[in-house]
């Protein structure tokens, strides 16, 4: 029905908010946090510089004889030869074929646990004390049973397993009962609803259980490196240079496997914000 | 008419949560292409009728025949407009309508084909790249009902699909499903508490009472459409259809006022 009071026109003046400040230019809005943040870097690098010229020991290097170190490295490759991208692919392709198992066992079978409760709930026992223990507590037994690629792999896939594992399973029972009963008024066979409500469902949840497990794949590979067994990967460069007492060299493979890490984190993060464009929220 | 009924329901009790006697003998007969509202207050179990109607449930006693054949979902043509907003949320508009044209494997072409022309007939057209997120709650219903009527069903059936929408939305939206209705020509079941709405849409008002639910009345409206809400005519069902639903509350719950 038409209202029609509403047909008169009404003429208004503007008045000026009092005291109203100009809005600031929204491309300085944004740039404004990256000016504080090189601001703050700088200031701290600054500090940093200054006090390891005060203390001038060889034990706590500078950011100036980082720098040099990091240019040694990239140039000649560390004392054996062996340059730095050789390390740094070392390490990753380890935590890739580990984090990459774990994918592949780990949502089919949060989907499982997921989606079958009574399942999950009568084999808690075995799987649960398996959380708990750290991959590291796994590296005596890594050395005995396995060596070489198998043996990372295999503590990388501990650390990263269960992240995903749980995200996949918790993210099941997010499934909306609506959209359920949308695909069962259609007549959907289970399958269709498995996979075109189910797992449209939990994704998002498994991307943020793949960079938990990310991470804590990428923490496990410094230590598993530690171990000896190999003489390529950041972790054993870290660990050679810190018998030679070369501490320059120590942090820049602590910064490289911080940036490492980092671009992994921001990879995903890209990936999940392409992914589900239909979410309204911003996921960190 | 004397032609047999399309639906036949027959439900001689019906259960939830273990021992609720929710129904307690609801027996009507819904003809074809007949534009049914069952209206009862809040809580006597419509929603849990519309799930034994749409064959997502049984009853505990009694059968729901559509077409003489027990409701079915994986057999017969159902569709079900929910209440609460119901489009998946990874889906654009356009996908979401598509949604049971898929489930039933309908050919490609065909799919593209059915709901371009349903987008046109529910007004969305220009917002088929859109996800749920992006449209209001109107438009959200008005998918909902694309959907429903996109894959020809049978029977439509609806649960309180307006109560979420400010009263212009709704009444608007009332317009829309019956020209959808009228130009579709399906057999649909509305459910409502909502007496002016039941009214103004339906063939027939089926009227239940509280829980456990039977059927006290049920009330011919026999108005040409459009129907006019100001008319004494429509007032005069109203108010009838009111009096019957107010006789079945318990003494001590308020009024629908007239």
């Amino acid at each position: 029905m038409e209202d029609k009071s509403m047909n008169t026109q009404v003429n208004y003046t503007r008045l000026p908010l009092a005291g109203a400040r100009k809005a600031p230019n929204q491309l300085m809005k944004r740039l404004r946090p990256v000016a504080y943040n090189i601001l703050s870097l700088g200031a701290g690098l600054l500090a940093w510089q200054l006090l390891a010229m005060a203390v001038s020991s060889p034990f706590f290097p500078g950011p100036a004889k980082i720098l040099e170190a990091f240019i040694q490295l990239a140039n000649q490759g560390d004392t054996m030869g062996n340059s730095l991208w050789a390390h740094s692919w070392g390490s990753l392709h380890r935590v890739l074929v580990g984090f990459g198992i774990a994918l592949i066992l780990g949502v089919p079978f949060g989907l499982l646990m997921g989606l079958n409760k009574p399942l999950y709930v009568s084999t808690r026992a075995i799987v649960e004390p398996f959380r708990f223990i750290p991959p590291i507590a796994w590296i005596p037994l890594a050395i005995i049973f396995f060596s070489g690629l198998p043996r990372f792999a295999f503590l990388i896939f501990l650390g990263a397993f269960f992240p995903i594992f749980t995200a996949t399973q918790v993210g099941v029972a997010r499934v909306e009962p609506i959209h359920r009963k949308v695909f069962l008024i259609h007549g959907a066979s289970k399958f269709q609803i498995l996979t075109r409500v189910v797992i449209p469902t939990v994704l998002p949840d498994i991307f943020g259980g793949m960079r938990v497990g990310m991470g804590a794949a990428w923490l496990t590979i410094v230590a598993a490196e530690l171990t000896g067994g190999t003489s390529i990967g950041l972790g054993r460069m870290m660990v050679d240079y810190s018998e030679l007492l070369k501490i320059p060299e120590v942090i820049v493979g602590m910064l490289i496997v911080g940036a490492i890490g980092f671009l992994l984190n921001e990879s995903l993060l890209l990936v999940e914000k392409r992914l589900f464009r239909w979410r309204w929220q911003v996921s960190l | 008419m004397n032609e047999p009924a399309k639906i036949k329901v027959r439900v001689k009790e019906s259960h939830r949560y273990g021992d609720l006697l929710v129904h307690d003998g609801i027996e009507f007969d819904v003809k074809e292409n007949e534009f049914v509202c069952v209206v009862g207050q809040s809580g006597c179990g419509k929603s849990t009728l519309l799930d034994i109607l749409s064959g997502l449930m049984k009853p505990s006693e009694g059968h729901v025949l559509i077409d003489g054949e027990p409701a079915d979902p994986k057999k017969q043509n159902i569709s079900f407009v929910f209440q609460e907003p119901s489009n998946l949320p990874w889906l654009t508009v356009w996908n979401n309508i598509a949604t049971g044209l898929r489930i039933k494997k309908y050919p490609t072409a065909e799919i593209t084909k059915i709901v371009n022309d349903i987008i046109d007939v529910v007004g969305l057209r220009g917002f088929q790249d859109y996800y749920p997120h992006q449209i209001s709650g109107g438009m959200k219903q008005r998918v909902a009902i694309a959907r429903a009527f996109a894959t020809d069903a049978d029977v439509i059936l609806m649960d309180e699909p307006f109560v979420s929408l400010d009263q212009h939305t709704r009444e608007k939206m009332q317009q829309e499903i019956l020209d959808i209705w009228r130009l579709r020509k399906r057999t649909v079941i509305f459910v409502t508490h909502n007496l002016e709405e039941a009214v103004f849409l339906g063939d027939r008002v089926v009227i239940l009472t509280n829980k456990p639910a039977r059927v006290k009345e049920e009330m011919d409206i026999q108005l040409p459409r459009p129907r006019d809400l100001l008319s004494p005519e429509f007032n005069e069902l109203r108010v009838r259809c009111t009096e019957s639903l107010n006789a079945t509350r318990a003494p001590r719950e308020e009024a629908v006022p007239t």
